[in-house]
């Protein structure tokens, strides 16, 4: 078989592309639903501490709960029947996906406890940047610039909102912007690997 | 000595192979997704999957999920060792130490 060197590198280079394009191809297709499903929670929650300050606290429990009731169902879903991927039963991509974002939460649930008192504002951003890290350490992992992306830019979107955006307006910022970024983005990776 | 692989060398088959070593160890990939990923009609697809399982580099395992007969294809241990060694033959052809 003759194969040139320039050969060779164009054939090294399609198989790096190759396996890129296919993590980010089967990784797309469980984290579009998920971004979908927090871009409504967090654009309902928003709207909802905005308009009805009072009622925050229980708004967000109550939407959070939906979130999680919500991914643990995606979640079961993928792996009885939309799943573009079977794996061993100790290696289940969605429950690896579940528990990687429940033990976050619950993590960031310590840290907020430890760095106590805090205000709403700073809780909140802290939180949605502390997911904004995971999101931009999964993109490095999985090698997807989209996740590194949007996780830079909706760590952006917090930090502007909460130092340049005055605090009475915050909610409806991070409503609009946040949220609509989930959303976008989700329906993003739906059409593009459709 | 590390030498190109005749079967993996295959345009379509290269393509399917780089795309099944990038799963992880145990993973399946559904026949319908990967199809889409490299963007090849069924029947393209389905030839040269049976020329990769010939050759004992894939496995092809047909099952029932949800009453719907689903296709699922994986890369073997000898299928990964054959595409790391076509890797390495590749990587020689580059050094300037062809070996062909």
């Amino acid at each position: 078989m003759d194969v040139t060197k320039q050969e060779a590198e164009a054939t090294l280079e399609q198989i790096q592309a190759l396996a890129n394009h296919t993590r980010r191809a089967i990784a797309s297709k469980y984290t579009s639903p998920l971004l979908i499903l927090w871009g409504l929670v967090f654009t309902v929650a928003y709207l909802g501490t905005h308009f009805f300050v009072a009622r925050a606290f229980h708004i967000w429990m109550v939407l959070d709960a939906i979130g999680l009731i919500g991914t643990f169902f995606i979640c079961w879903q993928q792996l009885r029947s939309a799943s573009p991927i079977k794996v061993s039963p100790a290696e289940k991509m969605g429950w690896r996906m579940f528990w990687f974002w429940t033990l976050l939460f619950v993590y960031i649930f310590i840290w907020l406890n430890i760095m106590a008192p805090v205000k709403a504002v700073q809780m909140n951003a802290f939180m949605v940047t502390a997911v904004m890290f995971a999101s931009v350490a999964k993109g490095l992992w999985l090698r997807s610039s989209f996740m590194v992306w949007f996780g830079l830019a909706v760590t952006a979107i917090t930090l502007f909102g909460l130092y340049l955006v005055p605090r009475t307006y915050y909610c409806l910022w991070m409503a609009v912007m946040a949220g609509g970024a989930f959303l976008a983005s989700g329906l993003y990776l739906r059409l593009r690997w459709r | 000595m590390a030498q190109l692989d005749n079967i993996i060398h295959q345009p379509v088959r290269l393509q399917i192979m780089s795309s099944l070593v990038a799963l992880d160890p145990g993973e399946q990939v559904d026949f319908v997704h990967l199809r889409k990923i490299l963007n090849l009609t069924d029947g393209n697809l389905g030839a040269h999957l049976t020329r990769l399982e010939e050759a004992g580099y894939i496995k092809i395992e047909k099952t029932f999920i949800a009453r719907k007969p689903r296709t699922f294809i994986s890369v073997t241990g000898r299928g990964r060792d054959a595409f790391d060694e076509h890797i390495v033959a590749l990587e020689k052809i580059i050094q300037g130490r062809t070996n062909q």
